[in-house]
C-alpha cells in the first residue's frame, strides 16, 4: 500500500508541479519509497533466491543513481535558463569561504 | 490475476502522469517526465517478472535501470550544451 501510494504521489505531483525543479522532486517517491517497498515484497515472497538478489541489486542501482540523474537534470535546466549553473549576483546566495 | 499483476496494472495507470509531462512542455520538462517514467517502468518489469513467476525476466528490469541512468545523463548533458 505504501508503494502504491508513492506511485500516485509521483503521478499527481508531477502534474501539479509548477516548474521543472519541483517536478524533479516528485521523481523521488517512486525511486525511493515505492521501489524499496516492491523490492521488500519480492524478497519476502521469494526469499534470497536469484530473483530476490536481482531485485535487491536493482533497488540499490536505482536508489543510488537517481540523485545523480536529478542533479544533472537540474543543472541542465539551470544552464538552459541562465546560461551558467553558478549562483548569480542578483540571487544573493551567501557562499561561505572558510568554515573553521 | 495475482496481487503482483494487479499492482503492475496500477503502476501502469500511474505511468499516465509522467506520460502527460512527456507529451507537452519544453525539452527539459519532458526529460524529467522520461526519468520518472523509466523508474516506474523498472518497477513494472519487476512486478511482471514476479507475477508470471519467471525469475530470468528480472534481468530486463536490471538492464532498463542501468540503461535509463546512462541515457538520462547523456540527455541532460546534451540539453545543457546544445539549445
Amino acid at each position: 500500500m505504501v508503494g502504491m501510494a508513492s506511485f500516485v504521489l509521483t503521478a499527481v505531483g508531477m502534474l501539479r508541479a509548477r516548474d521543472v525543479y519541483q517536478r524533479i522532486q516528485y521523481t523521488y517517491p517512486t525511486a525511493t519509497l515505492g521501489l524499496v517497498a516492491v523490492v521488500a515484497a519480492i524478497v519476502i515472497h521469494k526469499s534470497i533466491s536469484q530473483a530476490g538478489i536481482k531485485a535487491i541489486v536493482i533497488g540499490l542501482i536505482v536508489f543510488w543513481t537517481n540523485p545523480a540523474l536529478s542533479h544533472a537534470t537540474a543543472r541542465a535546466a539551470r544552464v538552459r535558463e541562465f546560461g551558467n549553473w553558478t549562483p548569480s549576483e542578483k540571487e544573493r546566495i551567501q557562499v561561505t569561504e572558510d568554515v573553521e | 490475476m495475482n496481487p503482483w499483476l494487479v499492482t503492475a496494472l496500477f503502476v501502469l495507470l500511474c505511468l499516465a502522469g509522467p506520460f502527460a509531462i512527456c507529451a507537452r512542455g519544453d525539452a527539459i520538462n519532458r526529460l524529467v517526465g522520461l526519468e520518472a517514467g523509466s523508474n516506474m517502468a523498472v518497477v513494472i518489469l519487476l512486478l511482471l517478472a514476479a507475477g508470471f513467476n519467471r525469475d530470468f525476466l528480472t534481468d530486463l528490469a536490471l538492464a532498463l535501470a542501468l540503461l535509463s541512468f546512462g541515457g538520462g545523463l547523456v540527455f541532460a548533458r546534451f540539453l545543457e550544451r546544445w539549445f
